[in-house]
Parts: structure tokens; sequence; C-alpha cells
């Protein structure tokens, strides 16, 4: 008996000892807001690619992980879905101001299940979304704080659609899984972004929401202030350049600036 | 078939780590704590196992937020360690031993008590009347006769510590690598799409780690109390 | 020389008793519930009296007045209880050797082997209690108590849990203990037959009061 529990204990230990891959400790920690997901992971695999720099990037809705840099987590970058929240961590000190660059647009789009009967739908004022919803609810990330979320009240709000909308809708964490939720059909409807809806086969675009009725989506990108990390400044360069540029708009990106090199 | 990717197989070998590391941190204390409860009497002991048994019925997230309101860098408790002593633990895998260690705590300590509280005092006396201060008759006789409940408390606690989720994402959040856990990555890939089939091969990876568990610690309690027995 | 005069309240039942013991066997005679365990508890300190004093060759263990109150397991004093209570845990070897394991002293083997032989349980050495019958274990527990080099050994109706087969048995041990092993014993029981053939003082306890203490002529009736 007194054996076979040392050998369980040792491998206990053992499995406590083992050290982990290197991922956090070295290389860029990148904070970016959930929609950036899949585009981000194509550029950062590139910047890998061409520096050897390794890149571990954290999705969440925007207002999550601005939180948690100010609660002092361990980010290098920072990369927002709205501006609002990069104007929270800069009126906080939370990023180097210099470093901000407004780099990528976005449009904010009505989505349903692959299988819904809806096809095309016209989105303007008058425009009945709880008829279209019928018994079910509107995914959206969450209206108060996450990005995505304010997107969508404000859009509705415009169109004059926002009292009959508000008590059918279903708000997510973020705006990944409010797309989740339409994939599965657990909604027949949900508003994201346009380059969220391209990514899942499981949803269908069935309308696109006018310019005018929200603040134009722009992502601003900028590095952290307590970062000490020399690969932060190259990370936002390779941002800027024009392979990023090429996947950015790959995925359905409007890339904001002029690309440098 | 059964292929998971690199950040996947990490975030299984982060929640080991992270699972076995709370256990064994913990266990001192969850043998300390549950042997007081379960033999002294002082003034503020209801408010004491209260406080203690907290976890268990507060919403995890809460304790969670409550975590990060102490122990955060720009905390009270969070700035102290980290100026004095450069110790941060937010955002962390050592936070999330923490958070992990501190949901899985009470269990342990009422499976460890409930052990301690069913041995005969009587053979304490005894032990006294053999010349045992107090100290080593708890070494010699009782602590060797509550093994199977610190056992099954430690193993209870590791599984607990391995399937946490709520405290930990709140307060060391979702960092691949570091933070990253099981459940975390599990509940990631819910939000990617087509993330399902390697969110079921986790959860295949969690639930046979799981049972692993609960069944080494059943085998190892009954063993152990056969042995105390003199079978 | 044992001096003992104790009280004690226990809810509704009031214990008060004085008497000396001497080299040998002295029992403590009476009915069930006389307060004879009680009494034993209090000598060996798993007791606290409400008032009074024990001392043992002029070592004060008790002293209510001069606020004296000396630890358990600083008594010296041996124990062997109605229930054995050997050490589950630990095999019949190490339950003997507890006490000399506690007290630091260093190993004795011609000590041990002389125990051993008393009570005759070479061949149960390396057993656990738990495989142990019920004379066996009386008789393991007699050993253990012993090996701990007391001044005073106790004995709390060693035999009460054993039938009548057993107890003839078991009898003999305890005779040569009282003869061999130089160790002043109080030994508590309600059997007159039992207390006849070990002891020669008797104190006999009724209702949690000493009524009478003299030799053997006080068993009858």
């Amino acid at each position: 008996m007194r054996p076979r529990f040392v050998a369980a204990f040792a491998l206990f230990a053992t499995l406590a000892a083992t050290p982990l891959p290197a991922s956090a400790q070295q290389g860029l920690t990148v904070f970016a807001a959930a929609s950036l997901r899949n585009a981000l992971d194509d550029v950062d695999a590139a910047f890998s690619k061409t520096t050897g720099i390794k890149v571990t990037a954290s999705y969440a809705a925007t207002s999550a992980l601005a939180k948690q840099i100010e609660q002092g987590a361990p980010a290098d970058i920072f990369a927002s879905a709205d501006l609002k929240w990069m104007d929270y961590v800069i009126a906080h000190k939370l990023v180097k101001p210099d470093t901000r660059v407004n780099l990528l647009g976005n449009r904010l789009v009505l989505i349903a299940p692959k299988a819904s009967k809806l096809d095309r739908v016209a989105i303007d004022k008058g425009f009945d979304i709880a008829r279209l919803a019928g018994d079910g609810r509107i995914a959206v990330a969450d209206v108060k704080a996450v990005p995505a979320g304010r997107y969508a009240k404000d859009a509705l709000t415009a169109l004059g659609a926002w009292a009959a909308a508000e008590p059918k809708l279903a708000q997510a964490e973020n705006v990944r899984a409010a797309l989740a939720y339409v994939a599965r059909g657990e909604t027949p409807l949900g508003i994201v972004y346009e380059t969220d809806a391209k990514i899942d086969p499981g949803v269908k675009i069935v309308g696109v929401f006018p310019e005018n009725s929200h603040q134009p989506v722009t992502y601003p990108v900028a590095e952290v202030a307590a970062s000490t990390n020399p690969a932060a400044g190259r990370y936002l360069g390779f941002l800027r350049s024009g392979a990023a540029k090429a996947i950015f708009e790959k995925y359905g990106f409007s890339f904001l600036i002029k690309p440098v090199s | 078939m059964f292929t998971l990717s690199a950040q996947d197989w990490t975030a299984v070998a982060l929640s080991l780590r992270i699972a076995i590391v709370a256990t064994l941190v913990s266990l001192p204390f969850g043998i300390v704590v549950a042997t007081l409860l379960a033999r002294k009497s002082f003034p503020g002991k209801p408010l004491i196992e209260a406080m203690i048994y907290l976890p268990l019925v507060l919403p995890p997230v809460v304790t969670g937020y409550l975590l990060l309101i102490t122990l955060g860098r720009h905390a009270p408790v969070g700035a102290f360690l980290a100026e004095h002593f450069g110790i941060v633990v937010a955002f962390r895998w050592t936070g999330a031993v923490i958070s992990c260690g501190v949901m899985a705590f009470p269990l342990m300590v009422r499976a460890i008590r409930l052990s301690i509280e069913a041995i005969d005092r009587r053979l304490e006396d005894a032990a006294a009347t053999l010349g045992a201060r107090p100290f080593w008759s708890y070494l010699t006789v009782t602590l060797p006769l509550a093994l199977p409940g610190v056992i099954a408390g430690a193993m209870l606690a590791f599984a607990r510590a391995l399937g946490e989720f709520g405290a930990t994402i709140t307060f060391v959040s979702n960092i691949p690598g570091e933070t990253q856990t099981i459940s975390a990555a599990i509940y990631t890939l819910t939000q990617v799409p087509g993330g399902d089939a390697a969110a079921l091969k986790l959860v295949t990876v969690a639930v046979i780690i799981s049972i692993g568990v609960l069944m080494a610690s059943e085998w190892f309690a009954r063993r152990a109390t056969a042995r105390l027995h003199g079978v | 020389m044992l001096d003992v005069t104790v009280e004690k309240t226990l809810g509704a039942f009031a214990v008060s008793a004085s008497f000396t013991g001497a080299s040998g066997a002295t029992a403590l005679f009476g009915p069930s519930g006389a307060g004879k365990t009680s009494v034993i508890n209090m000598i060996a300190g798993l007791l606290k009296p409400d008032r009074g004093r024990v001392a043992l060759d002029g070592d004060v263990l008790f002293d209510s007045a001069a606020g004296i109150d000396r630890p358990v397991w600083r008594r010296s004093i041996g124990y062997v209880f109605q229930e054995g209570r050997l050490f589950p845990h630990l095999s019949v070897r190490h339950n003997l050797d507890y006490g000399r394991w506690m007290s630091g002293r260093p190993a004795d083997a011609a000590q041990f082997a002389h125990a051993v032989d008393l009570l005759d349980i070479a061949p149960l050495l390396d057993r656990r209690p738990g495989k142990l019958s019920g004379g066996e274990r009386q008789r393991v527990a007699v050993g253990r108590a012993l090996l701990m080099r007391p001044r005073l050994l106790l004995l709390d109706e060693p035999l009460a849990s054993l039938d009548a087969a057993r107890k003839q048995d078991i009898l003999p041990y305890l005779l040569r203990l009282r003869d061999e092993a130089k160790v002043p014993m109080i030994y508590v029981s309600h059997d007159a037959g039992e207390v006849r053939r070990i002891a020669s003082r008797v104190v006999r306890i009724e209702g949690g009061k000493v009524v009478a203490a003299g030799g053997a002529e006080l068993l009858g009736s």
C-alpha cells in the first residue's frame, strides 16, 4: 500500500512541476475584441512567421478586456471594437496615447440561421424587427457595455425599432456568443458585424444596417501603458502593413489607414 | 481520431497543474482548519465556519470578483504584495491556483472535519494516559485514523479545482497558456464557429479525468479504511 | 502510596470519595453506576474534580486549593480500559511500544520480552487489533499499560466485556501481573468473585461515596 501511495504522489508532483509551454511568458500578449478573432489569428500567424515572436491573443468583449487591463492584466496590445472604450482607457492612462491608431472599420448586419425562411430585408425607418422575430428573440451582445450591443441599440433606436425590440433581446456576453445563438438556431435573428456573419456558415445576412443609424464601427488599437515589451511597437507596425491589410480585407474589414509598407 | 490542437492540450496540462498545486497547497490548511472546527470551540466560531463554507453557496463569479478586488494588482492586498514582494497573482496561473483552491477548500474541509469528528476520542484519552501530549496524540492517533477522510477531501477538492470556471475567469480571465483552463477553453470554443467538435473532445477529456479521479479517490479511501481497521 | 480525596458533581450525580492505596492491588468495589469509573478517571486526570487532592508517593498531581492540575500525559499512571482501546491502525507490537515511544526512552528489549511473556502475547505481535479476540485484546491492553513503566496501574473492569470462560483464562494473567510487575494496582469491579481473587484491600463505593474501606470481609452481601 505504502509504495503505491508514494508512486501516486510522485506522479502528482511531477505533473505539478511540469513546465508549461512558454507561450504566455515570452512573446506578445494581445487583448482583442471578440469580433477580431479569426482575422487577427491569421495576422498573428503571419507576424510570428516573419519575426519569430509568439503572439498570445485573448479574445473577449471589448468592455471585459478594458476592465481587465484596468485591473492590471498583463496585455501588451489592446484592440477595441469602438472608440468609446479606447477613450476610456486613454482617460485612465492605461494605454500609450501616441501609439493609438484607428485601424479597421466594419458594418452592422442583421443575420438569421442558414435555414431561415427570411431572405432580404430592407432596414430603414419603421423597420418592424419585432414582427420579423415572431415568437423568438433577437441575439445581440450586451447592449450596455459591449460595442456590438451598443451599436445595435443605437441603430434600432435611430430606426424607431428599439421599444419593440428591447423586450425581445437575447443579450450575450460578446458578439461571437450572439453569433453562436443564431448559428445554432436558438434565435431567429441576430445583430452582429458583417465580418462575423462571413465566417460562420451557419448564418446568413438578411440585411445591412444603414451607416447613418449608428456611429461608424471603428477598431482603434494601441499599446498598453504598462507594457515594456519591445515587440509591441513592431507588432503595431505590422498591423499597419500591407500584409495585414490584405488579411483583414479578406475577412471583410475595411482598412482605414494607408498601409505602411 | 482523438487529436486536440496544441492550445487545447495546453489547457488540459494547465488545468491539471493548477488543480494539483491548488490541492497540495490547501491540504495543510484544510487539515488544520478541519481539526480546529472539529475539536475546538472559540469565540466567533459560527462566523468563521460560515466564511469558510461561503464559496460553496456564493455564485462563483462573486467569489472571483471578491478575489479581484482584494488581490488584484491595484487592490489593497494585491498592491501590497506587488510592491513589497514583487508577487502578482492576478491574471497569472498562480491566481488561478488561488481561485480554484478557494472554491475547493470548503469541500476539503467538510470531508476532513467529518472524518476527524468520527474518531473515537476515547482513543485519544488512551494515548494521553500513555504519555502522549495532545500534539503527538493528534499526529500519531487522530490524523492517521482520519486518513480516509483526508484522502477523500483532497480528491474531491482536486476534482472541483479541475472544473472551476466562474471564479477563475472573473479573477484571472482567459489567457491561453496562462489561465485558460479546460473549462475556459471549452467555453471559448462554444463561441467559435465550427468549434463544437473540438469542444466535445475537450469535454470528453475532462469527463475521463474527473471519473478517473473520483474512482481513484474511492479506491484509496477504501484501502486506507481497511488498513486502519487492521485488515 | 496513593492518596485520593475528590469531589465532583456530574449532572444529578455527586461523587465524593476519599481513600488511600498502598502497594499490591486495591479494589474499588461497588454496583454499576456507583461512580467507580469517575473516581479512577479523576486519578488519571481524564476527569477534573470540582474539589480535592490527588497525590502519588507524595507527588501532588491535583490540588484544587493550590491550583495544581497536572495533565494526563505527565502523570505516569497506566490505564487499562474496559474496552481495551487499542489503536486500530497500529500492530500489537506498536501498540505495546506506544508508551515508550512517547516517552522518548530508548528501546528495552528485555522489558518488552518480559511483558510479552507475562501475558503470553508473543504470537500476536505482528497482528492488528482488528484480528484479535476479546481476551487477546485485553491482554495486549494490559501489556501496553505496563510497558509505559507506570507508577500506578488503573484497571477499569478489564474483564467485564468477556464471557465467563474468557474471564477464567485472563484472571491468572492479572494475578501474575499483581505478583510480578511490582506496580501498585487499583482494580475497579462490581464482581465480588474477581475482586476476592485479586485484591487484598477493598474500598466499597456506593452512590458516589466511599462507604467502607478494609479487607476482603467487605465483599460479603
